[in-house]
């Protein structure tokens, strides 16, 4: 997927007459292969639902939003699970995680279905982040900041095009936060992939091309 | 796989699963028992006199005292002959011909010579036509103008011969076979002409209580030598269903008598179909209860699991995967439903038929793979119907919050 273009989309519950100053909805906005980029929002002002929409969860929006100018409405269940295991990958704000499988466990689960990285590499990653001896624990007994990294990591064992990040370091220190982003942006050159950013303040440190205003 | 099972095997509940399953577990038993119950039963009642598949009543007018004296034959007319026939209870219906004529039967035992007995009595024939006769025989048929006519005896004046007659005078009792052998030598006579026949008996009826001899020879012979026209006195009628009341009513209505018993035989297959059709239904109802209980079983527990499916989804797995697990569960659980159900068939069928093989001891079996294949195709359209139900609740989680 090269770019996922977004015309005049904006949540159903936005339709009331509102004037809207964004620079996403409402507006004709472009996400291209290979870029970085950081959407700057105030809380309330949809950031997750813009995530959700272009990652095919929620469809209560009105406009377009389309994958190489392919409408996302008309992709079928098994497309998007393609798309999910292939072209986009995503740390959900709310991690999405099994809290009664343990941390590895958690990211064998996504790394079984695409056979992408070595166990070795995913031990890597688990070390790199300072949380090598909590993989065999359940996820449900980690903290949140723990369970952020492991999510990461999760999301990390796939080829992917496009990798979303919903407030990547919301519950992590500098140091955390810049390894986090080391990972990410070194995954991201290796696959030639963009890099999409959400954040309401603080956020990951890295070289963004375009910043949006929700 | 065994991550996604870890996963979603999470509030199961085996109290539901067992209720399901035992639920499930007795309906099936009980259809598939129903089913070969009657397959088992019913040829005991359709050999022979074959009244399973239809029954017949011999309709008579009741003989009154003023009717003997008068010398009223009590014959039935064309036009009620039609009447019975027009009847919603009544198939086919055919007249006893009876014989116009004189007939003579005469036995030769230990030759015809000398030293030998000879047995002679004075008698009659009845015809009814052919498709009436239960008996069949090969030989029942008759070319005009041949010396050999086939009789049918009924069953009744053997037994009575050989338990009553041949048991009080210590004589040799005589098999059905053995009285295929004999020959009758038979003097028909009327109108000053007269002619000698060999009698042939072919069978025995529990049917028809009478001598029967073929339609096409009595017709013959009553042309030939008879003395005034045959005025059938008796009737027989193929009633669709034997306990239909209106059947009754009409008989007592008009008179009527029936002759003998196969009424109530009737009654006992209708009864065993009544009581089937119970047994089946019974067995039907628990089955979709277990069915619902299961449905209602899978769809709770994929309601609990509800955000781990959404997870999977999200996470790149396709929904028919997850549901996958879900639906071998209850493919699986369905299938050992079945096996145990046929386990159970063959051990109750064994029990009752060693005491179906006492009671009827020339009936055939039939075989359980008809019964077996009900039940498979129970199995396979109940999971059948449980795995689209998975895969729609899948869809629905995938798209709940459209």
């Amino acid at each position: 997927m090269e770019r996922i273009t977004i015309e005049q989309a904006l949540p159903r519950v936005f339709q009331d007459g509102r004037p809207i100053e964004s620079e996403v909805w409402n507006a004709q906005a472009e996400f291209q292969k290979g870029k970085t980029y950081l959407v700057e929002a105030a809380s309330g002002t949809g950031k997750s639902s813009l995530l959700s929409y272009i990652y095919g969860y929620r469809r209560d929006f009105g406009g377009k939003i389309c994958f190489d100018g392919r409408d996302c409405r008309t992709l079928s269940a098994d497309e998007w699970a393609r798309l999910r295991q292939g072209s986009l990958s995503i740390l959900f704000q709310e991690l999405r995680l099994f809290p009664e499988l343990t941390a590895w466990e958690n990211v064998a689960i996504k790394n079984n279905l695409t056979h992408f990285k070595a166990d070795r590499e995913i031990d890597a990653c688990f070390e790199a982040l300072g949380i090598g001896e909590k993989k065999g624990q359940p996820c449900g007994k980690l903290s949140f900041g723990q369970q952020q990294r492991v999510a990461l990591i999760r999301a990390l064992c796939q080829p992917f095009d496009f990798i979303f990040l919903d407030e990547p370091v919301s519950h992590l220190d500098e140091r955390n936060s810049s390894i986090l982003g080391e990972l990410v942006s070194g995954e991201a050159a290796r696959q030639g992939a963009g890099i999409i950013v959400t954040s309401i303040g603080k956020h990951m440190e890295l070289h963004y091309d375009k910043r949006l205003k929700l | 796989m065994r991550l996604i099972w870890k996963l979603l095997q999470q509030h199961i509940s085996p109290g539901q699963l067992c209720g399901f399953f035992f639920a499930n577990l007795f309906g099936m038993a009980i259809v598939l028992l129903g089913l070969q119950f009657y397959k088992d039963v019913a040829p005991a009642f359709s050999g022979g006199d074959s009244f399973i598949r239809s029954d017949f009543v011999v309709l008579t007018k009741r003989i009154g005292t003023l009717g003997s004296l008068s010398g009223s034959v009590g014959a039935f007319r064309r036009s009620e002959v039609d009447e019975v026939a027009q009847q919603p209870f009544a198939g086919r219906v055919g007249v006893f011909t009876p014989s116009t004529y004189n007939v003579n039967a005469a036995l030769d035992l230990g030759g015809s010579g000398a030293g030998g007995f000879r047995f002679s009595t004075d008698m009659f024939f009845e015809s009814v036509p052919d498709a009436f006769v239960d008996v069949q025989a090969d030989s029942w048929r008759y070319a005009p103008g041949t010396p050999e006519i086939p009789i049918i005896l009924p069953r009744s004046y053997l037994n009575l011969y050989n338990f009553g007659f041949a048991q009080s005078r210590s004589l040799p009792k005589i098999s059905e076979g053995l009285m295929g052998l004999v020959r009758l030598d038979i003097r028909i006579d009327g109108r000053g002409k007269a002619r000698r026949f060999t009698g042939r008996i072919v069978g025995f009826s529990t049917r028809l209580n009478t001598i029967l001899v073929p339609q096409a020879f009595n017709d013959w012979a009553n042309a030939e030598f008879g003395e005034k026209r045959p005025a059938p006195a008796r009737m027989i009628v193929e009633v669709k269903n034997p306990a239909d009341e209106r059947m009754a009513r009409f008989v007592q209505d008009k008179g009527y008598e029936t002759e003998d018993d196969n009424l109530e035989a009737g009654r006992i297959t209708y009864f065993l179909k009544l009581v089937t059709a119970i047994v089946l239904l019974v067995g039907a109802v628990i089955s979709l209860l277990s069915f619902y209980m299961l449905m209602l079983s899978v769809y709770l527990l994929l309601q609990k699991n509800t955000t781990k499916l959404e997870n999977l989804l999200l996470i790149g797995y396709r929904p028919a995967l997850v549901a996958l697990p879900y639906q071998l569960l209850t493919a699986g659980l369905n299938l050992v439903v079945l096996l145990l159900a046929c386990v159970a068939l063959c051990a109750v069928r064994g029990q009752y038929m060693q005491v179906l093989s006492r009671l009827f001891p020339q009936m055939e079996s039939p075989s359980l793979l008809g019964t077996i294949g009900v039940g498979a195709a129970i199995f396979l359209a109940v999971s059948l119907i449980n795995c689209l139900a998975i895969r729609r609740k899948i869809n629905s989680i995938r798209l709940h919050r459209d």
